[in-house]
């Protein structure tokens, strides 16, 4: 594929300065202070905002996570009203969806990407810069919708129609408009690390010469690409229905409610895994470096990657096992969901094989790569559970199916990005996360998260619904205790900041290549980073990377 | 032809030898892997829908 | 039980016999034949899931034990291997099969409503159920009796805390009950665990699902679908009981409803109106409207101290005949009939502070309705 499009951006782009016959930071007038963050085109400048931005609103998600298990510490309702309640349910979602695992994982891909390809920048720098300062406004908005007449969303970050759309609150309109931009900046970031991935690769580093981290992020650019305009669509016709009289998802004019969620779960299920192979890629990376051993079947790697994306189209109605639909539909998601297990298990598979006989050390990265391993699996295994349909017609909508999630995003997704910013932060400041602290936010990390997410499992196999404000005592129990949990884990994410910020201000200078076992192209450059790398195209020598 | 099918099913489940992969990327044309992929890809939905149907039956 | 393949599933057979009873920890049981292969499968899923994890994770920790750097270990430079590579992607295509077959099995049988005995329409309301027994004239709402003082906290939790109804839904065992399932407003699910049935119900359209009851009891259940505020509070109780004692019950609930017919026609007594109605209005209005009548403005808006309702008595019945679109006050002419419609008028125009001193008669309800 490559070889046929244009490949002279490299040279627009990285060489000016140096045709220019200048020094490469003196290219073009910086401006200072908040300027230069809102106008900056740098990738790693750019990827340092993606990530503090996603920080910010991991931890906005979070307390909204505190405050629905604050009221179900114990039942009864004693903190808050079930109408707030179920907006901080939302409002969780979203935000942790939408601002804090997607935005990590764009943060990381800006600053690595282009390091990791020997790239001397995203492709395209401006349309760079507008992606990430729509984020901040879309989140704006939709934070602001808390504050307004009648309460922000209250209808599950699924948004299910016509709750959504004829029973919603006002503010919903907007809602609607913040979900746009962000998905507008989305789309925007995908189509830019396409662009990069696929005209800015060192020369001599083809396609199987990529790592793991770059080529999941280039199908999940594609997945995004994909499925975004599906999400606009969507909540497209929810706008017209709730403003201009159509009738898409009303029954009253003719329309079907169920087809909401088949658009929804079309974007929802891929989105799923936009969520994830990053994450893949990113163990994929670590793994093999603190086993000081190659990655045991990287083409497979890649393949089972391809098979997922693949896959995930074809899954999305396993959401919607109970909305009446025929067998044959039925059958037919059933069959594809418990498909996606095998790809999945080839991933874990090669993992383990990459660990068996290698020389394992237990840096901060790699123990988060390695609960992931675990914790992901065990999220795996109660998402083949869920693909039994039969079986399904108990689980779902109930607390397993909560457990489920987020055993799949808390320890999956969220642990993988904490693995990559340990496993990066000596190439982003020159020094290492202090060891210590970031050994105890790990084992803090690991306790609370099973905490928090191992009972529900129990409580939804007993019985208890999601999304409700209140319980029958019999689920008093598991309660408690996922709500001491969830403070624990909150907590435990302070010692996170902490650890970033000593690592920014000093600690261990880190040499060029930080690690003893890590192999790609970022490692070549010195720590920390300086702003422009790569600015001549390294030569890929394909012997020191495998092959 | 048969090379190509046989390399894009491999790839669907997974596996291929080193050898076989070097030259697919050596001798073969891009286009024609995509092309015979996105018919696997079809067949095997259609496959799966077919099964599905009659199991329902 | 009875299935063929249940050869292949040793395990949740002695898992089914040590476990009768839910133990609080694990899915029921459940009692219907649906309800107990659904454990089974989900038994055998789970230590499917168990088995592998012991090897994966067995494995992992060897190595991380047994190969670690600190002790000096030389990494192997091994990779790639086609015959593992096969094995552990035909291992688990078997293995999948093997669950699916079953599955498919237990899925048909779900989706077979045909000879069905009884049928019941189970209707979603934001937030209560409306239970219609087809071709018996007998239908009747079930909304959640644990009181509010309980869940703000004022008084002592009983033992069945949100999961009591005012009046449950009566199904007579070892007869095949079809469900036809809709929704008036947004969508619900409505869920026994111990029937297996979690179907949700869809405004505009209708699910079927079915049930046969194997023991006489009572089993609770919950909305499964967030359906707005009081999601939380919308319980399901079933009452399971002999066929014989069912019928004297439909044959109870026929005369009741005649009763209730005949009532439209006579004339009411404030004082009956009041006593009828409260009952009515602690069930269908007080979630929104509040038990004392603030509502909960701008939302639910106060009945209490409200001008236009106390001025315009047409005014206020057409809000309860025909609800108010766009709101989540619904439409009640179909749903509760004159006699109540009446009563619940009369007691909000009297009740608190309101003391207009309106009897209005059930036969002029009744007038409104045919028209």
């Amino acid at each position: 594929m490559a070889p046929k499009l244009p490949p002279q951006h490299s040279l627009q782009h990285s060489s000016t300065a140096v045709a220019d016959g200048q020094a490469p930071d003196a290219h073009h007038e910086t401006p200072k202070g908040v300027m230069r963050w809102l106008l900056t085109t740098n990738h790693k400048e750019i990827g340092s905002l993606y990530l503090i931005f996603s920080l910010i609103m991991f931890f906005i998600g979070g307390i909204f996570a505190l405050v629905v298990r604050a009221e179900l510490f114990q039942p009864g309702l004693q903190l808050v009203e079930p109408e707030f309640f179920n907006q901080m349910t939302t409002m969780h979602g979203l935000i942790m969806v939408f601002a804090a695992v997607m935005p990590a994982f764009t943060g990381l891909a800006n600053w690595m990407i282009p390091l990791q390809i020997g790239a001397p920048d995203m492709a395209l720098p401006r349309l760079n810069n507008f992606s990430f300062w729509l984020l901040p406004v879309a989140f704006t908005l939709l934070l602001s919708t808390l504050l307004m007449p009648g309460g922000g969303p209250n209808f599950g970050w699924t948004f299910y129609a016509p709750l959504s759309t004829t029973y919603a609150p006002p503010s919903t309109t907007f809602f609607i408009l913040a979900l746009h931009i962000a998905g507008i900046s989305s789309i925007l970031g995908a189509i830019n690390i396409v662009a990069t991935i696929l005209n800015m690769r060192a020369p001599g580093m083809r396609m199987m010469d990529m790592p793991l981290f770059v080529w999941t992020w280039l199908i999940t650019a594609f997945l995004l690409i994909a499925v975004m305009p599906v999400l606009a669509g969507v909540i497209t016709m929810m706008l017209m229905d709730i403003n201009f009289g159509t009738s898409f998802f009303d029954a009253a004019g003719g329309g079907d409610p169920v087809l909401f969620q088949h658009l929804f779960w079309f974007f929802g299920h891929p989105e799923v895994y936009i969520m994830i192979l990053p994450a893949f890629g990113i163990v994929s990376a670590i793994i093999p470096t603190f086993a000081r051993k190659r990655l045991f079947g990287y083409a497979s790697m890649v393949y089972a990657t391809g098979a997922i994306a693949l896959l995930s189209f074809l899954v999305w109605a396993h959401h919607m096992f109970v909305v009446g639909l025929p067998l044959a539909a039925e059958l037919f998601f059933m069959y594809t969901t418990m498909l996606i297990a095998v790809p999945t298990g080839v991933k874990v598979f090669n993992w383990i094989t990459t660990l068996f006989r290698g020389s394992i050390s237990f840096e901060p990265p790699m123990l988060f790569a390695l609960a992931f391993v675990v914790l992901f699996t065990i999220g795996g295994f109660s998402g083949l559970m869920l693909a039994i349909a039969p079986a399904d017609f108990q689980y779902h909508d109930t607390y397993f199916v909560v457990a489920h999630f987020h055993y799949v995003l808390v320890p999956g997704a969220i642990f993988a990005i904490m693995a990559g910013v340990y496993y990066w932060l000596p190439k982003w400041t020159g020094h290492y996360p202090h060891e210590r602290l970031a050994q105890c936010h790990f084992w803090c990390s690991i306790v609370g998260v099973n905490l928090t997410f191992f009972p529900m499992h129990f409580a939804g196999l007993a019985g208890m619904p999601r999304r409700i404000p209140d319980y029958a005592l019999q689920f008093a129990d598991f309660n408690l205790v996922s709500s001491i949990g969830a403070f624990f884990f909150g907590a435990s994410q302070l010692i996170f900041v902490l650890v970033v910020v000593l690592c920014v201000r000093g600690g261990k200078k880190a040499p060029a290549k930080a690690w003893e076992g890590a192999e790609d192209l970022e490692w070549s450059v010195p720590s920390p980073a300086p702003l422009h790398t790569f600015e001549t195209p390294p030569v890929f020598h394909r012997a020191q990377h495998g092959e | 032809m048969w090379s190509v099918i046989k390399s894009v099913l491999a790839a669907l489940i997974g596996v291929q030898s080193d050898f076989q992969r070097q030259q697919d990327f050596s001798s073969g044309k891009p286009t024609t892997f995509i092309l015979v992929a996105i018919l696997v890809t079809l067949i095997f939905v259609l496959l799966l829908m077919v099964v599905a149907n009659m199991a329902a039956r | 039980m009875h299935s063929p393949w249940r050869w292949l599933l040793p395990i949740s057979f002695i898992s089914t016999a040590a476990q009768a009873q839910s133990s609080g920890w694990n899915m029921p049981v459940g009692v219907t034949d649906i309800s107990r292969d659904i454990y089974g499968l989900h038994m055998t899923i789970f230590w499917i899931c168990v088995v592998i994890g012991l090897i994966v994770f067995g494995v992992m920790f060897y190595s991380l034990f047994r190969y670690r750097h600190s002790k000096g270990a030389k990494p192997a430079t091994f990779h790639e291997h086609t015959t593992v590579e096969v094995l552990w992607t035909a291992i688990p295509v078997l293995i999948l099969v093997g669950m699916a077959v079953p599955a498919t099995a237990t899925l048909k049988n779900m989706y077979d409503t045909s000879e069905a005995e009884l049928d019941v329409m189970i209707i979603g309301q934001q937030w209560r159920w409306r239970y219609e027994y087809l071709g018996e004239d007998v239908a009747f709402n079930s909304s959640m009796s644990t009181p509010w003082e309980q869940i703000r906290g004022e008084e002592a939790r009983d033992e069945h805390y949100l999961l009591d109804v005012d009046e449950p839904l009566v199904l007579p065992i070892n007869r095949k009950v079809r469900f036809l399932m809709t929704s008036d407003d947004v969508i619900h699910s409505w869920w026994v665990p111990d029937l297996a049935v979690k179907q949700d119900t869809i405004p505009g359209f209708i699910n079927e699902n079915w049930v046969q009851i194997n023991e006489p009891g009572i089993y609770r259940g919950q909305c499964a679908e967030l359906c707005g505020v009081n999601h939380g509070f919308m319980p399901v109780v079933v009452h399971a009981v002999e066929e014989e004692e069912f019928e004297i019950w439909l044959a109870e609930r026929k005369e009741a409803a005649e009763q209730e017919a005949m009532g439209v026609d006579r004339e009411w007594e404030l004082d009956e109106l009041m006593a009828r109605g409260e009952p009515v209005y602690r069930a269908i209005c007080a979630s929104c409207h509040q038990a004392d009548g603030q509502g909960a403005p701008p939302a639910f808006p106060a009945l209490v101290n409200n001008d236009q309702l106390i001025d315009d008595l047409d005014w206020h019945i057409d809000r309860i005949l025909n609800g108010v679109s766009g709101t989540a006050m619904p439409a009640f002419r179909n749903t509760l009939n004159p006699v109540e419609i009446a009563a619940v008028v009369t007691y909000t125009r009297n009740a608190w502070d309101s003391d207009t001193g309106d009897a209005i008669q059930p036969a002029a309800i009744a007038e409104k309705i045919v028209q």
